[in-house]
């Protein structure tokens, strides 16, 4: 096991949970991530809101980092990859796309998020698989909002689950993976994102990430 | 200079006229423009006019008056210090009146700024009483965020002669691209409330306002009003600019001030702590006497509906006399309740600061002041209500709420007779005002560089703020920053034919919404299902209910029923209500006044005199702080060891307030962890501080003189700013001022929906890809100046240094450590790793999960 990842069980399959906030299936040889955000920082100073550039650069870093680590072959976009369209600009596109030749052989498939919807087509160069709603595989379904399916064991973000943790003198808030029975949350991948506290059922698992690794909490 | 006569004829500014023994017609007309005008009564020049116009009412003028008149006459400027009550409006006005009366021209020529956003009624009718003996047809109106929308397009095109305003209002008004040639006309400003104003950034956001209209107008008087302040020399610079010396009119009509504290009649039940502290609630219904009018202040609005609730449930029959005030009502129903004040028919009414200021009821018979003072000027200001009578008696009555505030009003009652009142400090430069004003100046008609960084430094503020500065706070708005590379796509202001100006209308438009320095969590409605406004309440506390939740509000039982809209819809709930909100915000700190005189009176408990009423009522608590620990004395530091199931505890005594003792908390974590590594979290209130720790940690040998130096003071503070939360929560005003932030307007709401971030993200955004933002340098200068509170931290600091520290062990928390254990906070200071750190968690929590099983 690669120190800093939490192995677990789901649906009867083995799966990863990656401190660079993503999921890895080592089987099918899959990475999904939630919830990028791209251009959102460019969002902001579109509305006269003076935000230093620097997260997308960061996000794109990590999630090639998780690439080279887990030689996944395909990517799963879990939703909310763009921010807006106005952050959608030039030099958001064209570093993205620096980033896609670096991974020219990865298989790209982007499943539609609430922010999606206003992007209507993605920039061809970054040559994504477009998908409306679901993408169904294995034991799994991945779709962007975390609703249950009959039969499937669902992966979703949408609400960028975070953790608290306190014990008398120390307290802290973290990012998280939330498996409940039938839907697992993933983390918000982009750094730049708030998040919801969780609310723990009895049966469900809460993966903190603290750094550099996973852990269960 | 006339003499004065205080006792036989009496004059009032800001009220309406008064039932005078010399006039036997009491006079109250609503505020109304004489139309068709009838001739002035009187003769001769404006200023005789409305002296024959003074005499007719009664009134004599004060010394003071008359010399606030002559030195406007002889075109100074400066501040009017006289006590609440006393006449200092018309001390303000009458000079400019008969001086714009005199030249009767169009356009604006007297500015009345206030720092209440609902103008009472009562301002615009003082200001137009005198009207009536003058010739000259002058207009007298307000412009706020209530003033409707047809009178705002008209006062577009055309202001008045007289315009009583807000700072924002005042902003926004310079906003309007013929700013210029609106103000040019200006003679005289008044900032009424000025000690209100000054330590603020609405204050500084005023200073820049006025060195703007300084440069429209280049001949502007400027008169603020001010109750006491320890630095009126320096109120008094602040207001008038760089470029005016100031004139200082003060009168010395100080009334004598009763203090008594009721005390409680067995101290067995008596809490140790807690704010919200109910034992004393029988004792005040008894000793309210409905026949005698009465404020009853509180600190905070949960602690007023509370105390509202006890009262109506004790005394029924009360109802209709009994009444709640405070800021978050509904603005129809606080106007109902101070109309019900003023004409007598509520008896009783449960407040907080929303009373402090402006709002003229006419005499109320008797103050109560429920839970600590806080401070000393506040609290004269507040008894001064009472009695509104020159040289009468003003009478307040402390009501503790537990045991430790007994100290608090015993010391509390011999600062007032000292009248040791405080200073306030205006802030020095700060730089997300600027940028707010910048955007101001550029929509208001354009800028050129060297001419508006000119005028910006006649503001006593920014007196020294650096060619750097200026072009930073101009770079912010115009590139973003100064690494253009990370901006790309920002523009605010923009360069047009030499002039900076603001292009893009729906920025224009955002920068106006967005205006102001007042900031505070997004405020959420509050409806009734049926229809009907109740007031306002935080998102963060709304955001928390569930439907069917029920709480107390403008002293209603309300059930939550859903939020829609950035509206909470409510319905009268059945059930008791179960909660009352929480609005965030400026939870006071001791003053400095108070804290020393707090310190002097514990010094005599300790010595064993308990001769003060407070003292010998308190003993019971002293004496068991004694025998468990310590009484803490002036001349050292009390610091008690403890071990309890939650970790081991620090605790330190140096009476300073909560903010100075936030800062001394994280310097000492700071430090701390220095010796060994560990993880503290913190708490602060009053009177200490706590320091705990889940791991063992050697806090006797720690404690050397050489934890309290002040050598790399300031860069240790910044360190520990930077580890804790300090430096982020500042933020978010700054970010709001700035402009970071999208405000929580209804209106703004849906088209800002995809930038609305919080501030301490954007904090964490800008501290790894932007650190030498300035922003972010001021966010941990302002935790500096007021943690330090202008070297407050570092005299702490200094005493503790060359105090003894008695460090004594105790098995339990003391009565004074109590308080600080129920109310720990969130900081933390760590230099832990945070896998470390989560690991432990986990293993408390295992250990906790394993016990019940």
């Amino acid at each position: 096991m690669v120190p800093g990842r939490c192995q677990t069980r789901v649906a009867d399959a083995d799966v990863e949970l990656l401190p660079e906030r993503a999921l890895h299936w080592p089987q099918a040889g899959v990475l999904a991530v939630a919830d990028l955000h791209w251009g959102k920082t460019e969002s902001f100073q579109q509305h006269g809101i003076p935000l230093p550039l620097g997260v997308l650069d960061d996000d794109l870093a990590r999630l090639s980092s998780a690439l080279t680590a887990t030689g996944a072959r395909r990517l799963l976009l879990v939703g909310d990859l763009v921010h807006s369209r106005q952050g959608l600009t030039r030099d958001v596109i064209s570093r993205v796309n620096t980033w896609r030749e670096a991974h020219a052989s990865l298989e790209v498939v982007l499943i539609r998020g609430n922010h999606d919807r206003h992007v209507r087509t993605l920039p061809p160069i970054w040559r994504m698989e477009d998908r409306e709603e679901v993408l169904d595989e294995g034991p799994f379904r991945f779709a962007h909002h975390p609703e249950p399916a009959a039969g499937r064991y669902v992966w979703a973000g949408h609400l960028h689950p975070m953790v608290r943790l306190t014990g008398g003198a120390d307290r802290l808030r973290l990012p998280c993976f939330h498996l409940r029975p039938g839907v697992g949350v993933l983390p918000a991948f982009s750094a730049f994102t708030g998040g919801m506290d969780v609310r723990r059922g009895r049966k469900d698992r809460v993966y903190a990430v603290a750094g550099t690794a996973v852990v269960e909490v | 200079m006339q003499p004065t006569k205080p006792r036989r004829n009496r004059m009032r500014g800001k009220h309406a006229p008064e039932t005078q023994t010399e006039s036997p017609e009491p006079k109250r007309t609503r505020a109304k423009r004489p139309a068709p005008r009838s001739p002035s009564p009187y003769q001769g020049a404006p200023l005789e006019q409305l002296r024959q116009w003074f005499a007719s009412k009664g009134w004599t003028p004060y010394a003071f008056q008359e010399e606030a008149w002559a030195a406007y006459a002889r075109g100074d400027s400066g501040l009017i210090h006289v006590p609440t009550g006393a006449g200092k409006t018309y001390a303000a006005y009458i000079g400019p009146l008969a001086d714009v009366a005199e030249r009767d021209q169009k356009g604006l020529q007297i500015l009345y700024l206030t720092p209440l956003r609902a103008v009472s009624r009562d301002v615009e009718q003082a200001l137009r009483e005198p009207l009536l003996a003058l010739d000259a047809d002058l207009e007298v109106e307000s412009r706020t965020g209530d003033t409707s929308s047809s009178v705002r397009q008209r006062q577009r095109e055309r202001l008045p002669q007289v315009l009583i305003t807000t700072p924002e209002s005042l902003s926004l008004l310079l906003t309007q691209e013929q700013a210029a040639e609106n103000f040019a006309s200006l003679r005289a400003v008044i900032v009424d409330e000025w000690h209100e104003l000054l330590a603020s950034k609405r204050g500084t956001q005023v200073e820049l306002a006025l060195a703007r209209l300084r440069h429209f107008a280049p001949g502007l008087r400027i008169w603020a009003l001010s109750a006491t302040l320890a630095n009126l020399e320096e109120a008094a610079r602040t207001v008038v600019g760089t470029d005016r010396k100031p004139t200082l009119v003060s009168a010395e009509l100080q009334r004598p001030v009763d203090v008594e504290t009721l005390l409680p009649a067995e101290m067995d039940t008596f809490p140790w702590s807690g704010h919200l502290g109910f034992t004393m609630l029988p004792r005040v219904a008894e000793w309210l006497d409905p026949t005698q009018s009465t404020l009853l202040f509180t600190n905070t609005r949960s602690q007023a509906e509370r105390w509202f609730e006890g009262l109506r449930f004790l005394r029924p029959e009360w109802e209709h006399l009994l009444a709640l005030h405070h800021g978050s009502i509904d603005r129809e129903e606080r106007e109902r309740v101070e109309g019900g004040l003023k004409d007598g028919s509520l008896r009783l009414v449960v407040c907080t600061s929303s009373l402090d200021l402006g709002v003229d009821f006419g005499p109320v018979e008797r103050v109560i002041q429920i839970g600590s003072p806080k401070g000393i000027g506040r609290t004269l200001q507040r008894a001064g209500r009472s009695a509104h009578r020159p040289g009468a008696t003003c009478r307040i009555l402390f009501v503790p709420t537990h045991a430790l505030e007994l100290v608090e009003m015993a010391a509390a009652r011999d600062a007032i007779a000292g009248r040791e009142v405080e200073p306030r400090t205006p802030l020095s430069k700060p730089l997300d005002v600027l940028a707010q004003h910048l955007v101001t100046c550029a929509l208001g008609g354009g800028f050129t560089r060297e001419a508006l960084r000119d005028e910006v430094r006649t503001a006593t503020s920014y007196a020294s703020l650096t060619d750097e500065e200026f072009d930073w706070a101009l770079t912010l708005v115009r590139e973003g920053g100064p690494t253009l590379r990370a901006y790309p796509e920002f523009r605010r202001v923009v360069e047009v034919d030499c002039r900076f100006r603001v292009p893009d209308v729906r920025l224009a438009r955002l920068h106006r919404l967005n205006i102001g320095t007042i900031t505070s969590d997004a405020s959420v409605q509050l409806r009734y299902w049926s229809g009907g406004n109740l007031g306002t309440v935080e998102e963060s506390y709304v955001s928390r209910l569930k439907p069917g939740d029920t709480f107390l509000f403008a002293g209603r039982r309300l059930e939550f029923s859903r939020f829609k809209d950035m509206t909470a819809y409510v319905k009268p709930a059945k059930a008791k209500a179960t909660q009352t909100p929480r609005w965030g915000g400026s939870r006071l700190p001791l003053s400095t006044s108070l804290a020393s005189a707090m310190r002097r009176t514990l010094e005599a408990a300790r010595q064993g005199d308990v001769t003060r009423d407070e003292i010998a009522a308190a003993w019971p608590i002293l004496d068991a702080q004694a025998r468990l620990s310590r009484i803490p004395g002036d001349g050292r530091c009390l610091a008690e060891t403890c071990r309890t199931r939650d970790g081991h505890h620090l605790f330190l005594y140096p009476f300073e307030g909560r903010l100075v003792h936030e800062g001394l908390a994280a310097l000492l974590a700071l430090r701390l962890t220095r010796l060994q590594k560990a993880t503290f979290s913190l708490s602060v209130n009053d009177y200490g501080l706590e320091l705990l720790t889940p791991t063992p940690f050697p806090f006797d040998e720690a404690l050397r003189p050489a934890l309290f130096t002040r050598e790399r003071l300031v860069e240790d503070i910044l360190e520990s700013v930077n580890l804790s939360e300090l430096a982020r929560r500042q933020f978010r005003d700054i970010a709001r001022v700035a402009g970071l932030v999208m405000p929580g307007l209804p209106g703004a709401r849906k088209s800002t929906r995809q930038v609305q971030a919080s501030a301490a993200l954007l904090y964490d955004v800008f501290v790894k890809y932007d650190p030498d933002n300035l922003l972010l340098r001021q966010a941990r200068r302002e935790v500096l100046e007021q943690q330090f509170e202008q070297g407050r931290l570092a005299r702490t600091l200094e005493r503790l240094g060359a105090s003894p520290v008695e460090v004594v062990h105790v098995h339990r928390p003391s009565p004074l450590a109590f308080p600080l254990v129920v109310e720990r906070i969130s900081a933390s200071v760590s230099n832990e790793s945070l896998l470390d750190r989560v690991e432990r968690l986990k293993e408390r929590w295992s250990q906790a999960d394993a016990r019940p099983a």
